[in-house]
């Protein structure tokens, strides 16, 4: 009986119709990102690659975090990071899942909006139907957290609270990371004919300074172009070890690597 | 025929971190190994395709050698089919080496017989 009233409430809070919304519709790809880095606005060399030595970016960290940083950049370094998504089934998470390869689907609808990752799994959920963030009782940390907000014309604002943060989910292959503090305020909008611009606003009492600004495009793909099925452990020849190395093995299953940590 | 062709800049550029679901560290990006080979597999699967490939070695024993590529999603969206590759194709394929010198590779590109391509070939190294 409870229910009722609140459905009511929320189709109240709707400020849009389905006519008035944007065309999200097709397939897109990311714009920034062949060096594995999040924020290519403050990679440093520029275009310098995730591993490589000496490349890293610089959203304003804590001293805390910068030591984690350091310490995971010293892992990448030597090919010892453990990705967390390498385990196949591991969603990458928010806001990491907006930098992710392949292509993406933007399912727009007056009360909720889905971000869906081909390579997966992830399904970022954005309620726009009026709905708050969950009570305080009524959390628990998750990849992709919390997303609630709404339509500022063509403009779609939303919060995401509740991610799971350091040490389940990593930002890209550096190792950067958020903690689960984090909060992102993210603005999502066409700036051109096929060409949609996410803008980042991420805030984190543990791992910031102060607001990191980044900001990710993507790219609609010619009508013919289809999304598939991602089922990571179809094949996956690639195990990664307790210690962060990724092994290859051979399509009997046995490890070809010729060096092998202990 | 084996070719160390050595480092290419242009082609480490193309071929970073093509590894979308695990690191590409394990692949030593500054040099490229060119080979003429034979396909014995090509296998069409997520979250990465493989050529497994043979070669004649310097002791006329056959040598068994892994190329694995990106994800057949984004490949097919490139071009690629789940039978570019058949077995008995003798190709030539560049890629990657393994760091630690294992049979294995990070895939660039591979040219047929009769002169088609798949993935990257620039004609000046």
């Amino acid at each position: 009986m409870r229910l009722i009233p609140i459905c009511f409430i929320f189709a109240l809070a709707l400020t849009v119709n389905a006519e008035e919304l944007p065309d999200w519709s097709g397939v897109w790809a990311r714009v920034e990102g062949n060096g594995g880095m999040f924020d290519l606005a403050t990679t440093k060399p520029k275009d310098g690659l995730a591993g490589d030595e000496g490349v890293r970016q610089y959203p304003p960290l804590t001293d805390l975090w910068e030591k984690k940083y350091l310490a995971s950049l010293e892992l990448a370094a030597k090919g010892r990071l453990p990705d967390p998504i390498s385990r196949c089934g591991t969603p990458a998470g928010f806001p990491r899942l907006l930098a992710l390869p392949d292509v993406f689907e933007f399912i727009v609808r007056p009360e909720q909006t889905w971000v869906i990752t081909e390579n997966g799994p992830n399904i970022l959920r954005i309620y726009t139907d009026g709905r708050p963030h969950p009570a305080p009782q009524d959390r628990w940390l998750t990849y992709t957290g919390d997303s609630v907000g709404d339509w500022n014309g063509e403009v779609l604002e939303f919060s995401t609270v509740n991610m799971i943060g350091k040490d389940k989910t990593i930002l890209d292959r550096s190792g950067l990371s958020l903690s689960s503090e984090a909060k992102v305020k993210t603005r999502m909008y066409l700036i051109a004919d096929g060409l949609l611009k996410a803008e980042l606003e991420i805030n984190d009492p543990i791992a910031l300074t102060a607001p990191w600004h980044v900001v990710r495009h993507f790219t609609r793909l010619p009508h013919s172009a289809k999304a598939y099925d991602y089922a990571c452990a179809e094949n996956n020849r690639n195990p990664v070890t307790g210690a962060g190395q990724t092994l290859t093995l051979d399509t009997a299953g046995q490890v070809i690597d010729k060096v092998v940590d202990q | 025929m084996t070719k160390v062709v050595g480092t290419l800049f242009f082609l480490v550029i193309i071929t970073c971190n093509v590894m979308a679901h695990h690191s590409s560290a394990m692949f030593d990006k500054s040099s490229v190994i060119e080979k003429k080979v034979t396909v014995i597999e090509f296998q069409w699967t997520n979250p990465h395709v493989w050529i497994e490939v043979s070669i004649l070695n310097n002791s006329r024993t056959v040598d068994f050698w892994s190329i694995e590529g990106r994800g057949p999603n984004s490949l097919f969206r490139e071009g690629w089919r789940p039978h570019s590759f058949q077995p008995g194709d003798v190709i030539t394929i560049r890629f990657n080496p393994m760091r630690d010198g294992s049979n294995a590779g990070g895939f660039i590109g591979a040219k047929f017989e009769d002169g088609r391509i798949l993935g990257q070939w620039p004609e000046i190294i």
